[in-house]
């Protein structure tokens, strides 16, 4: 597997009026490159243009003006709010399907439903489970297709802090098995500070980076890392 | 695995806890026991209507049971139940399979749906009778006619129901299964066909209620066998302890399909709900 960068290019989206709501342009030529095997983290307030961004990546949005490259053909996994997973099918199938459409062996998959500790709860099915076990397959489908690119949307804003500090973690050791290039949509800064290389706060309307904040701290990071707080704090300091 | 996360079983069935065949058939028959009670009732109901009428019109249950009798003995009844279910299994399975496709190609692109709109509404309107009518009238005596009756009766219902079905896919699995880039098919069968079990399931129980009303008529107005053929020479000779032999025979029919065939299906299509539930 060989990461592949992400390049946004003088991308332009307005979203048009509907009813009371008027029309607005959030993004009007929009650079950023994410390095290959690189993970950037983009923070700013609610509606500032985050997820628009990287549903465009994902290619669940198009760009008004501008492109997004991801790199042709590329594999892409996706880390969603809410895990989606297909309640009818047990946790294994839900894993291999995303293999077989990326067209990789299922076993690394069903290597990783043990990595993220549910094994033995192959054949259950998502509904029976918790939160946080759900959230450890959608990790698990995200990384089964050994990506080159892996998104995620606020991935554990839905589970408790302790659930989600958890998977953190969990998603850092998968991440340093072979890191592909990811981009990260989080509110939570710690998080952003936690697990990015870089992390951009965007402000403003249309959105703009407002400052560029790299996260030299080598990896496994610790969560308790003093010098995580200070980036924190420097992060904050922007959006506030 | 974390002690916050481990509050689910892995999905393994529940079996019953000892007691053997009893335990488990209990909940069943308690289930069965309302609609058991409203049979009976309803009977008793008629035994004192026909005992105080005292008409040929109203029959009471020890004559219908021997008309029963008579038309399952000869194995009449289950050679004109099985013509009958022929047909309506022929016709409902293709007008199952019309409504689906068109369905489907209804949800992709709104110009279709908006195309086919007045074609539903017609055939929404439009009384079994008349279809039963104008294709004896086409069609003639052969197959074709129930067959086409059928499929004019219950395809336009089955694709307000599927159509309704597609409508409630959740989008944020399309989504998903746009960025993993699951194949058309994989799409279709793992997401959409899943996401409208219920709805199919429904339309499935409509098309055979609807199917058997047009089918009557069909054979009624332009068939010479059929449990609707029957029903007819039955009303001719003014027997009306025949019509409503045949009626509780085809309706024994049909609730063995519904209790049978159906809930069997169901259970099936359904079964991660309970397991999820465990």
């Amino acid at each position: 597997m060989s990461a592949a960068p992400i390049v946004f290019s003088r991308v332009g989206k307005t979203y048009p009026g509907i009813g009371a709501r008027p029309t607005e342009t959030i993004l009007r030529d929009f650079d950023l490159r994410i390095e290959a095997g690189e993970l950037l983290a983009l923070v700013g307030p609610s509606g500032i243009g985050k997820t628009t961004l990287l549903h465009m990546a994902a290619g669940l949005e198009t760009s008004d003006t501008g492109a997004v490259q991801t790199g042709g053909d590329r594999r892409l996994g996706m880390v969603f709010q809410q895990p989606r997973l297909l309640n009818w099918l047990s946790v294994v199938r839900n894993v291999e399907l995303a293999a077989e459409a990326a067209g990789v062996s299922p076993r690394r998959g069903l290597e990783l439903l043990t990595e993220v500790g549910l094994d033995g709860y192959q054949a259950a099915f998502p509904l029976g489970l918790s939160g946080g076990q759900r959230q450890r397959v959608a990790l698990a489908r995200a990384f089964s297709i050994d990506p080159e690119i892996v998104l995620l949307d606020e991935p554990f804003s839905a589970v408790d802090a302790l659930t989600a500090r958890r998977l953190r973690l969990l998603l850092q050791d998968l991440w340093l098995e072979n890191p592909p290039t990811g981009l990260l949509v989080t509110h939570n800064t710690q998080e952003a500070a936690f697990l990015a290389d870089r992390v951009i706060v965007l402000g403003g309307r249309p959105a703009r980076v407002v400052e560029e904040i790299k996260v030299d701290l080598p990896r496994p990071r610790s969560p308790e890392d003093p010098a995580l707080f200070e980036i924190h704090r420097r992060i904050m300091s922007r959006l506030i | 695995m974390s002690a916050t996360d481990t509050v689910a079983l892995p999905g393994v069935a529940r079996q019953p806890e000892g007691g053997g065949a009893w335990r488990a058939w209990a909940p069943r028959l308690r289930a069965a026991l309302p609609g058991a009670v409203f049979c009976l009732l309803v009977a008793g109901l008629w035994e004192v209507l026909a005992r105080t009428k005292q008409s040929p019109l109203v029959p009471d249950l020890a004559e219908v049971w021997g008309e029963i009798l008579r038309l399952l003995a000869g194995g009449m009844a289950l050679e004109q139940v099985g013509i009958t279910l022929w047909r309506i299994s022929l016709g409902g399975i293709a007008g199952f399979a019309i409504a689906v496709l068109l369905g489907l190609f209804a949800a992709r692109s709104r110009l279709f749906g908006a195309f086919i709109r007045p074609a539903v509404l017609l055939g929404l309107t439009v009384p079994g009778l008349v279809w039963a009518l104008l294709c004896v009238i086409w069609f003639g005596v052969g197959l074709a006619t129930p067959v086409v009756s059928i499929i004019l009766g219950i395809a336009p219902p089955l694709l307000v129901t599927i159509s309704q079905g597609l409508r409630a896919v959740d989008s944020e699995l399309t989504e998903m299964a746009h960025v993993f880039r699951f194949s058309r098919a994989a799409r279709i069968r793992h997401v959409l066909l899943p996401s409208i079990v219920p709805f199919l399931l429904s339309g499935v129980r409509l098309a055979f209620s609807l199917a058997w009303k047009v089918i009557v008529l069909v054979e009624l107005f332009g068939l010479s066998d059929g449990v609707g053929y029957q029903l007819n020479s039955e009303f001719s000779s003014q027997n009306v302890a025949g019509v409503l032999a045949w009626t509780l025979i085809f309706w024994v029919v049909m609730a063995a399909i519904e209790f049978g065939l159906m809930q069997g299906m169901e259970n099936r299509l359904t079964r991660w709900r309970r397991e999820s539930s465990l």
